[in-house]
């Protein structure tokens, strides 16, 4: 239903926009300022590119190097002292570091729509941070709970799994871990948890992580890698241990090389976000308060596509994989 | 230690001094090529992002230098401690850690006598001697371990620096500390003086104005404090490395060592100093980051050690001993940091800064090594 | 003077099981400059490195200005007068002139009641000047680093730092090596300098012209022993060759 909802709104304003005959207003300048490089963020640099070009707006694009405030802030210092920016789309890479940088730049007259993960407790109307405009991201939570029920079925309701995670104090990851550590609590009693260990957004540390719970942990039955780097890191230590097919793993973000692990056995399930719609619908949110919209909301959750064995040759939901032409 | 080799003198060679006035002019210019490098790049910036973003954009803006000056104190402390390490033809590998290491204490030295009802400014005290103790501590093993038992610099820098991050995660909770009072926001953030452009406006010092809307979206925040308390830093640096018995004796350590024992400097002793020294502002600069982002961190240096030593080089210090100055490390880090902001205000990409630093830090030393072409003598084999 | 300012007597120094210093006695006495000459191996530089207190003597005693010394670091010597100028001159390349001659005991300013020190560069490129004119040496831009100076010059740095600090005995080890021939001249004018201003010199060297254009007396080592102790008039360059080798030995045929 509110998938409806902003459907709709999406296609009036783009209506609204195409219809207006007023004179060339200065055009709208949207900065963009994702996490890090990896494949999710690419696919929603899509999703911003192409709303830029439906939509008619300008967009400036910096990816920090690497997922640390220290590499986030200074681009962000940049991009606000430009001066000709109205709206910023970022992935804050700490929910609790990126709330002064960022509330400096909506002091300085810039709007700021964080996409993916949020800032304090993600609700901008009750919580703690109010200043930013909305939050477009998955339910992260949800996300663990669908993966730690997945992971579950897939070994049979018993045994140890091990979480492997990117950055601590990011609410995306932490959100899935807390919701999969929920599901597992609750639903499986006789499914031991360990981890999360961080690989600070290594696929190298994420696979010598993983190797090393492997080693160590007898009856290791299942792995969640709980975002790009981590699902490919442990899906590849899983290989290289010759235990693909014996131990089950989900991964959280289809990137390509989770589905190749998937069609080899190795991964067995593997969720995908909409990083696409993330960056598209940033952007229309930021055209729409340009054009005096007050009634966005302020969070909206994207939704998964589950991917397994059976319906990844479905074309519709294939189309989830992160593919960027040309990479 | 390094073994830096001698310069010698070609057997029978004789001149009275560094020669003829074009051999005197390319030696200028070989120390002074940071400063016209880096207001060559302002200039570039300065000219080509107006045009490049159709005048809506300028380089130089009150906002773009504040920003550049706040982007480098990090860069900045952490060189201006490895320019002492170097001229003592030293190398510390560990500052970055240090600076999370010394970010994790001081947050929760802060948290812990906040919560135990100490007042603001002395739990923010607190924090600062924590991340001194915590980093000095660290440079006394460094500089112990290589004063005492010979160990070379690299190898023990190197080492202590996995240890330090191991320490600092541990420490923390997942890394970072939170928590923090929320005042703690004012002293790594507020400034010196503030300006309000436009009507209404006006120039307001250390009381920060209670605006908002449009007044707050024209108030240009002007050397904020981690900025001064940096410039202070500079200089003491600068008085300690050319003014004091502890700077000339670190240039000799230097410069020659065997020269430097035989004259009687307590040259272990002295080591252990620098070391201490760099680990120092390794931790100011951790302090710092607590303040400004209101958190401790473990992992906010990790990717900051290269970059505090490319600043060093480009600013000229000699990666064998013996030579370098504060002023030098200044330029680096301002260079380093103007690009970084220039790209982005062109909206090129980031990655392209790293291209660019490498290649000038490869100029830099080449202009290091041509000095001693210039000078006509050679220079004998030098190890790090 | 005609008192002698060192004595040593039968010092011994071995290495392991090779014997470097064999019991050599010598004396030098204020305003002479004694040679001591050899060849490689013969046992000079470790007998100076126990005098300047590198290393400490096995055996045998060693009186200084009238009284016994044993030295247990460079320093100790320095303090009492002893100066050696060793082969690689023991100089800061990267430091000025004064810097250099200062290194290790600079001149400081005191201020706020001696809370802070700095250097006071003026007053020691003041003195430094001082010296040098004194010795008649020529340097004109005192503020370079001395990598920027000849082989000669940096050689009469090294002779300016230890005349500044009152040398009573100046040891130099072959000192007019990697230097072109002007530049030997004015370093055994230097050497002569000292002699008139009542420095004694113990000069090793194993180039005999220099021996003869300088000394007062030669003192020839052979495989650690003392072997020949001549007046410089009264002996030539063939003698000096045949003790250096071995071939005469006056302490057996004793």
């Amino acid at each position: 239903m509110r998938k409806q909802v902003l459907a709709a709104l999406a296609a009036g304003v783009a209506l609204a926009l195409a219809s207006q005959t007023a004179p060339a207003a200065e055009k709208l300048k949207i900065g963009f300022l994702p996490g890090v490089v990896d494949p999710f963020y690419q696919v929603m640099q899509l999703g911003v590119e192409r709303a830029a070009k439906d939509f008619g707006v300008d967009v400036v694009t910096q990816i920090p190097p690497t997922w640390g405030v220290e590499a986030e802030t200074p681009l962000l210092d940049a991009m606000v002292a430009r001066g000709d920016l109205n709206y910023i789309i970022t992935a804050p890479v700490d929910k609790d570091q990126m709330i002064g940088p960022l509330k400096s730049a909506v002091d300085h007259g810039i709007k700021v729509i964080t996409v993916d993960t949020y800032l304090g407790d993600g609700d901008y109307v009750k919580g703690p941070v109010k200043f930013p405009l909305s939050y477009i991201g998955s339910d992260n939570v949800e996300g663990g709970r669908i993966a730690a029920r997945g992971l579950a079925k897939a070994i049979g309701g018993k045994g140890t799994v091990y979480i492997n995670s990117t950055n601590p104090n990011v609410s995306s990851v932490e959100g899935r871990a807390v919701g999969f550590k929920e599901v597992m609590a609750k639903e499986f009693p006789d499914i031991k948890v360990i981890g999360p260990d961080f690989n600070l957004d290594d696929p190298n540390k994420a696979s010598q992580q993983t190797a090393a719970a492997l080693a160590r942990e007898p009856n290791l039955a299942g792995v969640f890698g709980t975002n790009v780097f981590s699902a490919q890191g442990a899906g590849t230590a899983v290989v290289n241990a010759g235990l693909g097919g014996h131990i089950q793993v989900v991964a959280y973000d289809a990137t390509q090389l989770a589905i190749e692990l998937m069609d080899k056995g190795v991964v067995t399930l593997v969720l995908a976000q909409k990083p696409f719609d993330m960056g598209y619908l940033a952007v229309a949110f930021a055209v729409a308060d340009a054009a005096g919209v007050t009634s966005l909301p302020a969070r909206v959750e994207t939704g998964f596509a589950i991917i397994d064995k059976n319906n990844v040759k479905d074309p519709a939901i294939a189309r989830f994989i992160y593919k960027v032409p040309g990479k | 230690m390094t073994d830096r080799g001698s310069t010698v003198a070609r057997p029978g060679a004789h001149g009275a001094g560094a020669g003829s006035s074009a051999q005197r002019l390319a030696l200028l210019l070989s120390r002074m090529w940071a400063w016209l490098f880096l207001a060559l790049m302002v200039l570039f910036f300065v000219i080509a992002v107006p045009l490049s973003t159709g005048g809506s954009v300028n380089f130089l803006t009150v906002r773009n230098s504040q920003n550049i000056l706040v982007a480098i104190v990090p860069v900045l402390l952490l060189g201006l401690g490895q320019t002492f390490v170097l001229i003592a033809a030293g190398i510390d590998l560990s500052v970055g850690w240090v600076m999370s290491l010394a970010s994790v204490l001081s947050a929760l030295a802060l948290r812990d006598s906040f919560n135990s009802g100490a007042p603001l400014p002395i739990a923010v005290l607190a924090g600062l001697a924590a991340a001194l103790a915590g980093a000095g501590a660290i440079g006394l093993v460094n500089g112990s371990i290589i004063a005492k038992l010979k160990v070379p610099a690299f190898i023990v820098t190197l080492g202590t620096s996995f240890i330090v991050r191991g320490v600092a995660y541990l420490m923390s909770e997942n890394s970072t500390v939170i928590g923090l009072p929320a005042g703690v926001r004012a002293y790594g953030n507020d400034a010196l003086m503030y300006y309000i452009t436009g009507p209404g406006g006006g120039l307001y010092f250390l009381d920060r104005p209670e605006v908002g809307g449009e007044l707050l979206r024209r108030m240009e925040i002007i050397f904020p404090y981690p900025v001064l308390a940096a410039a202070f830093v500079v200089a003491l640096m600068m008085f300690l490395l050319h003014k004091t018995q502890f700077g000339r004796h670190t240039y000799a350590i230097g410069g020659s060592m065997d020269a430097a024992v035989r004259s009687g400097i307590p040259v272990d002793r002295h080591l252990i100093k620098v070391y201490m020294l760099s680990a120092a502002t390794a931790g100011v600069a951790g302090f710092l980051s607590t303040l400004r982002y209101t958190a401790g961190s473990a992992v906010i240096g990790d990717s900051l050690l290269l970059s505090s030593i490319a600043a060093v080089i480009i600013g000229g210090v000699s990666m064998f001993g013996g030579s370098g100055t504060v002023i030098g490390t200044v330029i680096g880090a301002l260079i380093i940091a103007v690009l970084t902001t220039g790209l982005v205000m062109l909206n090129v990409d980031a990655f392209w800064q790293f291209i660019v630093v490498g290649a000038v830090v490869i100029i830099a030393v080449l202009i290091d090594q041509s000095r001693d072409l210039i000078m006509g003598k050679q220079r004998k084999g030098a190890a790090l | 003077m005609n008192d002698a300012i060192l004595q040593v007597r039968a010092l011994r120094k071995s290495f392991g099981g090779l014997t470097a210093v064999d019991g050599v006695s010598l004396e030098v006495r204020c305003g002479e400059v004694v040679g001591l000459l050899g060849d490689n191996g013969a046992g000079k530089s470790t007998l100076i490195k126990c005098v300047s207190g590198v290393y400490q003597a096995d055996g045998g005693e060693i009186a200084f200005d009238g009284a016994t010394v044993t030295f247990s670091t460079p320093m100790e010597a320095r303090r009492h007068g002893i100066e050696t100028i060793y082969q690689d001159l023991a100089l800061a390349n990267n430091l000025d002139v004064g810097a250099n001659i200062f290194l290790g005991r600079e001149v400081k300013k005191r201020w706020f009641g001696g809370l802070v020190h700095t250097l006071d560069d003026k007053r020691m490129e003041g003195q430094s000047r001082k010296t040098l004119d004194s010795l008649q040496i020529r340097i004109s831009r005192l503020s370079e680093p001395i990598e920027t100076l000849s082989g000669g010059q940096r050689q009469a740095v090294a002779i300016a730092r230890a005349v500044y600090w009152d040398a009573k005995l100046m040891i130099m080890d072959e000192p007019t090596n990697n230097l072109g021939v002007p530049e030997q001249h004015k370093v055994l004018e230097l050497i002569r300098a000292l002699r008139d201003r009542g420095v004694p010199v113990i000069l090793i060297t194993h180039i005999l012209p220099d021996a003869f254009a300088v000394t007062d007396r030669v003192i020839v080592m052979h495989r650690g022993r003392k072997v020949a102790e001549k007046v410089t008039a009264r002996t030539n360059s063939e003698e000096l060759v045949q003790y250096m080798v071995g071939a005469r030995d006056d302490a057996v045929a004793a």
